[in-house]
């Protein structure tokens, strides 16, 4: 546990500080901006919330946030399945519903286009393994919005609230089908409206 | 613990009248002017430096919403400019334990920078991710500053994606590519190891690699990767030990581990062969190889590496037993199994001290001649 880097250095600590730091910082701008520009460009999209099993969810210092588009039916997929086990990515096709949240309208295993009145919104890669008996059963799929960051302690009514099915979340999705998180809303009262940066 | 050692041996010499006094002194103080030798400071400090950074992490993680997220940010990037720096500065005034320290607190102020984005954005599903970047973020800071500390620092890193990507197959199972990513950790820390001189951040490297290839065969058990762990752990071992090979002189250059470690991958691949065994017959065929491999460990690594000596002779025991007790035991019942283990273990230690008093007469011849 001991540096003898003076010794057999080979760039100046200086150089080498400054290398690693802007370096990092790249990285962590890199990180902010392809976020803030889904918040930015994105297309705005309201989604219900599903309570998830009543047990306590709050661990730590978030809240799991469960959709109505996280459970696909396998009637959505009209491109039919995959028959081999694989590594898959699903794209889901959103409207606007008659009560203004979005639903699913659509699903499918290979890339969908998205039109004036949907968003096309892309799920994280999951391993997807056909189901063994005659009728396909439904997907169970990530976006990448499950979990809602809050104070320590806030979570507790953000989980009452989901709990009774009273929150809503806005969410911007960009062109790639990337989701991010705008607004969480109790009631349709917004509690935290994410800034940009 | 050498320091113990040393000093107890050298008395014991100069008491022999081997070693003039005058000069075990001066061997001891040789010791204690080295700059890789343990000081208990010097790991305190890294301690200190790891209880601090776990203060930044965990600042992070209670989402303090006195300052704006944006300052927030800042702060962070503020810390990791900070600190890399300030190691900059320590290291050319040649304070390298302050240094390490800092460094350590550079390398995990990226880590809470991470943590305060993926906060600020919600993202979710992505701590095996979050950690590759981190990851990333400390091999930059080791490489540049040759920083051994932060090195060990990568090391724990890679065991921490290990571990992510273990407990976080809450969708269906792990993605594929995620389980090959750990290998190559493990190759980019043995690599790091090499350009710092970590000595002993290498070992993370090896375990990892270990823990890895026993998961995949408890995640796909089958006879054909029982096989390919065997196989391959043989393989390895005899190019790391083989005299003749052309990465014996590699292999040794880097201590005792490489030897150690492939021939313990073979012992594993063989017993899991002995595992999926069925039947008396392919049961002792198994039980044979493993004793072989433990005798060819002993054979040719066993007179410069105690390390695969001593796994050797704990393997062979134990494989004899298992043998016994699967091939006799139920036969003799439990007193004439006691019976059979006490002749075993008695003509074990017969071999053992036949191996090693072998092994200490050519020793002796070397020094003769």
């Amino acid at each position: 546990m001991s540096d003898i880097a003076s010794k057999r250095r080979w760039l100046p600590p200086l150089v080498a500080a400054l290398i690693a730091a802007v370096l990092q910082t790249a990285a962590l701008g890199y990180m902010v901006e392809s976020r803030a520009s889904i918040l930015r460009n994105g297309k705005e999209v309201l989604l219900k919330t599903v309570p998830v099993d009543p047990r306590d969810l709050l661990r730590g210092d978030y809240v799991i946030l469960s959709y109505d588009i996280s459970w696909l039916p396998p009637e959505l997929f009209k491109g039919g399945f995959p028959a081999a086990p694989e590594e898959a990515t699903v794209f889901v096709r959103l409207g606007k519903q008659p009560d203004g949240f979005w639903g699913a309208s659509e699903a499918s295993f290979k890339p969908l286009a998205p039109t004036d009145e949907s968003v096309v919104v892309q799920s994280q890669p999951f391993a997807y393994y056909p189901s063994s008996s005659e009728t396909p059963s439904s997907i169970n799929v990530a976006y990448g919005i499950e979990r809602f960051y809050v104070p320590e302690g806030e979570g507790r009514v953000l989980e009452q609230a989901r709990n009774a099915e009273a929150l809503s979340v806005n969410v911007r999705i960009n062109d790639a089908g990337k989701a991010q998180i705008r607004q969480i809303a109790v009631e349709g009262t917004p509690v935290y409206e994410e800034p940009l940066y | 613990m050498y320091r113990g050692r040393l000093e107890k041996d050298f008395k014991h010499w100069v008491g022999m009248g081997l070693l003039p006094e005058a000069s075990a002194r001066q061997m001891l103080a040789e010791y204690d002017g080295r700059e890789s030798t343990f000081r208990a400071g010097r790991v305190l400090l890294v301690l200190a430096a790891l209880l601090l950074s776990a203060s930044i992490l965990l600042l992070v993680a209670a989402n303090w919403e006195a300052l704006p997220r944006l300052a927030r940010l800042i702060g962070i990037v503020a810390l990791i400019w900070g600190f890399h720096f300030v190691g900059a500065v320590f290291s050319l005034r040649g304070h390298g334990g302050l240094a390490a320290a800092t460094l350590v607190l550079a390398a995990m102020s990226f880590g809470a920078g991470i943590a305060l984005v993926g906060q600020m954005y919600h993202l979710s599903g992505d701590a095996a991710d979050a950690i590759l970047l981190w990851f990333a973020g400390a091999c930059v800071t080791a490489l540049a500053f040759r920083s051994v500390a932060v090195t060990t620092v990568c090391g724990g890193l890679a065991w921490a994606y290990f571990l992510t990507v273990l407990s976080e197959n809450g969708l269906g199972e792990i993605v594929e590519w995620q389980t090959w990513i750990v290998p190559a950790l493990a190759a980019v820390v043995v690599i790091l190891v090499r350009v710092t001189d970590a000595g002993r951040a290498r070992h993370l490297a090896y375990l990892l690699v270990m823990g890895w290839l026993i998961w995949l065969y408890v995640e796909n058990s089958s006879l054909a990767f029982a096989g390919a762990l065997a196989g391959g752990g043989i393989i390895a071992f005899l190019a790391a030990a083989m005299p003749g090979s052309p990465l014996r002189p590699m292999a040794l250059e880097a201590g005792s581990a490489p030897a150690f470690y492939s021939f313990a991958l073979a012992l594993i691949g063989f017993a899991v062969l002995q595992f999926e065994a069925v039947g008396l017959f392919t049961e002792v065929a198994a039980g044979a190889a493993v004793l072989t491999v433990a005798l060819l460990g002993i054979a040719l690594a066993g007179a410069q590496n105690g390390a695969v000596r001593y796994l050797g002779y704990a393997a062979f025991a134990g494989e004899l037993l298992y043998l016994a007790f699967e091939t006799l035991g139920s036969m003799l019942g439990t007193s004439g199994f006691f019976l059979i283990s006490g002749l075993l273990v008695a003509a074990i230690a017969w071999l053992v001290i036949r191996i090693e008093g072998r092994l200490m007469r050519t020793r002796r011849e070397e020094v003769s001649l």
